[in-house]
């Protein structure tokens, strides 16, 4: 005898719960169910498709069920093998055309739900996650303009009273004055100034400048020794300056120390930012602007040049020229490199711009570049 | 194969004895003892994949052991990890069943063992989580429970009614349907019921008279919280 493989579950009255497998058949009047539990006494039983009514069920409802009733009671097949559905819905009578078509719809229908739902779940899965990705930013502005500018100067005084008490400031001379009448013709043209700035000169061959969060400035004489107009160094205050203006130090902090701190801040615990910058040590004097918040620095370092009536192109060649020459200690250029694009960006910003006849610095550079301890070039 | 159930109740055992050759994969871990004609081996069941989902999907441990007869006929005790019973179903190659993660302790050489996902109802409030284990083909299953077994046998369009956390195994000639325990929500959860789910034949239900995450809450009470 040979043996078969079940390919259905037959439930009715007189067999387990959980079912009997059987074989079943299409033929042209109808189907033969074979059982083929008890080998020895191989039972069938032919249905014709007249008695039968099919509906899809199962767990995913993705199997097709048949219902007849027999001599025994109601019998019900369980069949989930795909060829042997085409078959019978092939062989099958148009009567059964219309559960068949319903029962069809019904695994698409379930099918299509199930598909749905897990894109659904998957869409807003990768919206949160590309929101996070690209929101960030917009959040960390939300946290950052709410940080009272009082105290973010408590922030960058400390940083800048503890960075100043190990360099030797140059408290008055050429230099000094010169400093200062550049920040002050840059600083009356900044419109409803929340932030009393502080420039310092600082003695140091590092040709360097920066500026901490609440307006804290520093030059130090190794960049003003390079440059060669006081139009240069104005260029390089403008641009510091509008790091501050632009709270892109505070932008930074936030960014460093994340989510923790964002969300914090917006709820309105702005002071244990001190804290959570200790606990991760976030340093405000290394940290690095972002390319585009150099590129904002620049352009608004731009436009208070114009409005101050300073020559913009100072600024240019200035960061051109240091670009150029880049001997040693020019730490100006690590933390802002100078890029053609850059340098194109600025000419063109600068092109733009209605033409204003600059007003000329009260001091002489010359004598200004003499103080620090330049020999003034003599041309032959 | 053949498998006998020692100590049947709350700390059964379960002896199978192989011929040479044969072997049968159980649940990491669930090896008492063994002949030594039987290796034991550790496989990833379906492929590296298929172990890595069954992991990180079911919870289900990524390696199943392997326990093979290779120098002669022999025998192994299984047992679980949780006091419960243990209940045998010999699989006849058509019928399958959905297993919630920690019913499954052995199986035959063929049978087959899938992890599937469920529909978003039934994983976030069916209470065996989004996967579960699938499992079919033909031979011999053991599983076991927490608490005893019991068996629901239904006739096709019969109901019934089984809270969720109460499940070890169906089969998928079942259907369920989740729903509220009581009539109103508050009612659901203040009953200490929450989620039910209603099945309907045709088709087997296994039952655990014990709920492992009550008894973890209750057990959860003697345990000394440290500073």
């Amino acid at each position: 005898m040979t043996t078969i493989t079940p390919n259905a579950l037959c439930f009715g009255d007189e067999f387990p719960a959980s079912g009997v497998p059987c074989l079943v058949q299409v033929e042209g009047h109808g189907l033969t169910v074979t059982f083929v539990s008890d080998p020895a006494e191989r039972r069938s039983e032919s249905v014709p498709f007249s008695g039968l009514t099919v509906s899809a069920g199962g767990l995913d409802h993705d199997q097709l069920v048949v219902k007849w009733a027999g001599p025994k009671g109601e019998r019900t097949l369980y069949l989930k093998n795909a060829d042997m559905i085409r078959a019978f819905r092939q062989a099958a009578p148009d009567h059964l055309n219309a559960p068949f078509e319903r029962a069809a719809e019904r695994v698409r229908q379930v099918r299509h739900r199930h598909r749905m739902i897990w894109s659904i779940i998957g869409g807003t899965i990768l919206a949160v996650v590309l929101g996070l990705w690209f929101g960030a930013d917009l959040l960390v502005e939300l946290a950052v303009d709410r940080i009272p500018v009082e105290w973010e100067q408590k922030l960058g005084e400390s940083a800048y009273r503890d960075f100043l008490s190990h360099q030797e400031v140059v408290k008055e001379g050429l230099g000094v004055t010169a400093v200062e009448e550049m920040a002050h013709r840059l600083t009356e043209q900044i419109p409803n100034n929340p932030y009393k700035f502080e420039v310092t000169v600082v003695k140091s061959d590092v040709v360097n400048a920066f500026a901490l969060p609440g307006g804290y400035v520093v030059v130090f004489t190794g960049l003003m020794k390079k440059a060669e107009s006081g139009e240069e160094v104005a260029g390089v205050l403008g641009h510091e300056l509008n790091h501050v203006l632009q709270r892109h130090g505070l932008n930074r902090i936030v960014k460093q120390l994340g989510l923790v701190a964002v969300v914090s801040i917006v709820l309105g615990d702005q002071q244990g930012l001190v804290g959570l910058m200790k606990q991760l040590g976030v340093e405000l004097l290394t940290l690095k602007f972002g390319r585009e918040q150099e590129t904002e620095a620049d352009l608004t370092g731009l436009q208070l040049l114009h409005r101050a009536k300073i020559d913009p192109s100072g600024m240019i060649t200035f960061f051109q020229r240091l670009s150029e020459k880049d001997e040693g200690r020019t730490e100006w250029l690590s933390t802002h490199p100078m890029s053609r694009t850059r340098a194109e960006r600025l000419k063109a910003e600068l092109a733009a711009m209605p033409k204003k006849t600059p007003e000329p610095f009260t001091f002489d550079w010359a004598k200004v570049r003499g103080s620090l301890g330049v020999q003034p070039v003599v041309d032959p | 194969m053949r498998s006998e159930i020692l100590y049947p109740g709350a700390f059964p055992m379960v002896r199978v004895e192989l011929a040479e050759g044969e072997h049968i994969k159980a649940e990491s871990g669930a090896m008492v003892a063994l002949s030594p004609t039987v290796d034991v081996e550790s496989k990833m069941e379906g492929g590296f994949l298929g172990a890595l989902s069954r992991k990180l999907l079911t919870g289900e441990k990524f390696f199943f052991q392997t326990l093979r007869a290779s120098r002669g006929p022999g025998e192994i005790l299984l047992a679980p990890t949780v006091p419960g019973e243990i209940v045998v179903i010999e699989l006849d190659g058509v019928n399958e069943y959905m297993v919630q993660k920690d019913g499954f302790l052995a199986g035959a050489e063929t049978v087959k063992i899938e992890s599937q996902m469920q529909s978003l109802s039934r994983g976030l409030l069916g209470g065996e989580g989004f996967f579960i284990l699938k499992i079919g083909g033909k031979g011999t299953l053991i599983l076991n429970s927490f608490g005893a077994i019991h068996k629901i046998e239904l006739k096709p369009d019969q109901e019934y009614i089984v809270d969720n956390n109460h499940l070890v195994a169906w089969s998928v000639t079942t259907s369920y349907n989740i729903e509220k325990a009581a009539s109103g929500w508050v009612a659901s959860f203040t009953s200490g019921e929450g989620f039910v789910c209603r099945f309907r034949g045709p088709g087997v239900v296994y039952i655990q008279s014990r709920n492992p995450g009550s008894f973890g809450a209750w057990v959860r009470q003697f345990i000394p919280v440290s500073e």
